[in-house]
């Protein structure tokens, strides 16, 4: 499986790489921001995209909606602060798959990259 | 600023270290403040905006800082460094965003998040508007001590 993290924190995405990597998932790539995100899903393939929501210069919400739009289908699980209902029904209009509120315990990372990824 | 606006602030300090951290942590009394904090200590800052304006700042001694960066991320680092300065920050982060939704919960319009400022170093000032009152939060872990220092209020003056 490969993944691609995307959170403008370094030590967040060392985070889940680590807990990727705990549950046997090693080929991960990262991105920190937004736009950067959408230029690599552009470039490569991935199974799963983990997406942070406030970033600078594209937010993860907007990245989705660009990554979409391109017609890409893959993954996508944002893994965000933002906790508020209206939130998570924004980001699965826009094309998240699955959605979990920072701050996680590592264990529930993995369930949800597993349903996600079932799903 | 309304005291009991500070309760979600402190729930999510425990579920953060609960969670992230695998650590206990202890609070002391909510005190009033116009001070603007130790020099000697990293401080995050976040600003809120929407249906609430303020700001959120959590400022850890150096050594709860390096204690706090070695427990998520593995050997505990001697002195600041970019992690050091980024695990503070998103420490802080999900604090402000687990108390937004809190508060939020009745009021149908999230609160936005800023991106965090860290400030570090041995001689700065921070300086806050005169007028400004700070709800200040003492907390005691395994990690050592730290406190969250909140200041906010709801545009239409509710909540």
């Amino acid at each position: 499986m490969k993944v691609l993290v995307v959170d403008d924190s370094s030590v967040m995405r060392r985070i889940l790489i680590n807990a990727l990597n705990t549950g046997g998932i090693t080929e991960v790539q990262q991105a920190a921001d937004g736009s950067e995100a959408v230029a690599m899903c552009a470039a490569e393939a991935y199974d799963l995209v983990l997406m942070d929501w406030n970033m600078p210069n594209m937010r993860g919400i907007d990245a989705v909606r660009t990554i979409r739009s391109s017609g890409n289908t893959v993954k996508i699980m944002m893994v965000t602060t933002e906790a508020e209902k209206s939130r998570v029904i924004e980001a699965l209009k826009a094309g998240a798959n699955n959605y979990v509120v920072k701050p996680f315990e590592p264990a529930t990372i993995l369930e949800k990259i597993q349903a996600t990824c079932a799903s | 600023m309304n005291v009991k606006l500070i309760n979600p602030f402190i729930e999510s300090v425990y579920e953060l270290f609960a969670t992230m951290l695998n650590c206990g942590v202890s609070r002391g009394d909510v005190t009033l403040s116009k001070l603007g904090g130790d020099p000697k200590h990293l401080v995050a800052l976040i600003g809120l905006s929407g249906p609430a304006r303020g700001t959120v700042a959590l400022s850890l001694p150096v050594d709860t800082s390096l204690q706090l960066t070695g427990r998520l991320l593995g050997p505990v680092p001697t002195e600041v460094n970019d992690d050091v300065a980024d695990a503070v920050a998103e420490m802080a982060n999900m604090i402000a965003g687990s108390a937004k939704a809190k508060l939020g919960a009745d009021t149908g319009t999230p609160i936005n998040l800023g991106l965090p400022t860290v400030v570090t170093g041995s001689d700065y000032k921070v300086v806050y508007p005169s007028d400004t009152v700070w709800l200040d939060v003492p907390f005691q872990s395994e990690l050592g001590q730290f406190s969250l220092r909140v200041t906010f209020e709801f545009s239409n003056g509710g909540a």
